[in-house]
């Protein structure tokens, strides 16, 4: 997948997957690989700017925690601020999608 | 593990914001390679493949730490230590600067040698044997052990650079165009720099012997100079006590335009007296009176000198006369001075 699209998107990916629960940087990289199959061809790297970012603004909050494995992970998780703007993020995107899907749908067979 | 040390060096090492932000960052972003590390070791890759499957996944070190650069902005002061260490690094394995370096230094040393050796040749030396020649160096250091040979290593000098010149600089060429064109050794430029080395310390040496000829056989033969002028100061000195016998003859006579006349022929030895070394030569070595108090003597007797021709004007005898007594009193010493034999 083209991971100029996925740029623009990974604030929205992140914010809906924290709304989920909690989760680490590696997990929140394991889930979009998951549940995406493989889709996203994205450096996992460029995840962590993006949430130092979230955190930065607001919108998510990261914490130390040392879990069953014994290793101390950053568990990030959304405030109600970062809520609010997932749901602006969503409904921006519904639009979006709408919009672009008319176009495609209305050029459908011309290309 | 050294290379993921490496990788969290190069992406935290620059990030802005307090260190404890870095040290979190470093160990965040350590757990994530680690955890994606253990699970392609988990599939069966080797640890080293894993390690650098996980990094390659991650993405490019600067590519991350401008990501994160953009929201924590960065650090100036490991910038600036890094760029120094990489030139530092870069000049010192730089051969051909320090090649190029020492031959500069040597080729600077060699041409300032070369000019000083010229001038002392075409301009001091010609005048230092003039004033040999005119006997105010004394000739008789020629005679001198340990400073006879100075004055023949200025004349020896004179000679070599005066009929020799060319072949001071055909030899040299010709020696350097053959070693560049017979030497084929690895060691060749370290041959050169040593060869063109040694004539520098060998120019140093003509160079230091020059300048302390000259200035050694100059402080050594400058007294002849001294012997020189003190015929002259005697014959002043002379011609004063002529001129005050004058004044009183004259006055003896009532002709006080003859009085006058001597007055003025005093005046003038005076001032030949006290102008240059000639006064000082009446004391060689501050003996047996300073110069300093010779000279204050003779102020003295100069400043006594207008009331004299002020009584001869005046054609007033006695105060004439108390004029010449105090021009006496203060003149007597140099006088004395003067009188006695040279040593």
């Amino acid at each position: 997948m083209d991971t100029e699209l996925l740029k623009g998107t990974l604030s929205l990916l992140i914010l809906s997957l924290l709304s989920r629960k909690s989760m680490y940087g590696y997990e929140i990289a394991a889930t979009v690989h998951r549940d995406t199959d493989g889709a996203f061809t994205w450096r996992e790297g460029s995840l962590y700017p993006s949430l130092h970012k979230l955190e930065a603004d607001g919108l998510i909050v990261g914490e130390w925690e040392e879990k069953e494995t014994g290793r101390k992970r950053r568990y990030y998780r959304l405030t109600k601020k970062g809520r609010a703007a997932l749901e602006e993020k969503v409904q921006s995107w519904g639009e979006l999608c709408r919009a672009v899907n008319s176009i495609l749908e209305k050029s459908d067979g011309q290309a | 593990m050294d290379k993921l040390e490496h990788y969290l060096d190069q992406v935290c090492r620059y990030v802005g914001g307090p260190r404890s932000l870095r040290e979190h960052l470093r160990e965040e972003l350590r757990g994530h390679l680690l955890d994606a590390a253990a699970r392609y070791r988990a599939a069966g890759m080797p640890e080293e493949e894993a390690l650098d499957r996980a990094l390659a996944d991650f993405g490019g070190p600067e590519e991350v730490r401008s990501g994160l650069e953009a929201t924590h902005g960065h650090r100036l002061l490991p910038v600036v230590i890094d760029k120094a260490m990489q030139w530092k690094e870069r000049t010192m394995r730089a051969k051909w600067l320090w090649a190029s370096w020492a031959y500069l230094a040597v080729g600077l040393v060699l041409v300032l040698e070369v000019l000083f050796i010229l001038f002392n040749v075409v301009y001091l030396v010609p005048k230092y044997q003039k004033l040999r020649y005119d006997g105010l160096i004394d000739p008789a250091m020629d005679e001198e052990q340990g400073v006879a040979w100075m004055a023949r290593f200025l004349h020896g000098l004179d000679a070599v650079a005066g009929h020799l010149g060319a072949w001071a600089v055909i030899v040299p060429a010709v020696a350097w165009g053959l070693f560049e064109w017979r030497v084929k050794s690895e060691n060749k430029p370290l041959i050169r720099l040593a060869a063109l080395g040694t004539a520098a310390v060998a120019l140093m040496v003509v160079v230091v012997l020059t300048a302390g000829s000259q200035i050694v056989s100059f402080y050594l033969g400058a007294p002849a100079a001294g012997r020189m002028v003190r015929p002259f100061a005697v014959e002043q000195a002379g011609a004063i006590d002529a001129a005050v016998n004058g004044i009183e003859q004259a006055v003896a006579r009532k002709d006080w335009a003859d009085a006058g006349k001597h007055a003025d022929q005093a005046s003038a030895a005076l001032n030949q007296l006290s102008s240059g070394p000639a006064l000082a030569s009446l004391a060689p070595g501050n003996q047996p009176m300073p110069t300093g108090e010779l000279r204050s003597h003779l102020r003295a007797a100069s400043d006594a000198l207008p009331e004299v021709r002020q009584a001869i004007r005046d054609r007033d005898a006695g105060r004439l006369e108390a004029a010449l007594k105090e021009f006496s009193k203060a003149y007597g010493p140099v006088r004395e001075v003067a009188k006695r034999p040279a040593r």
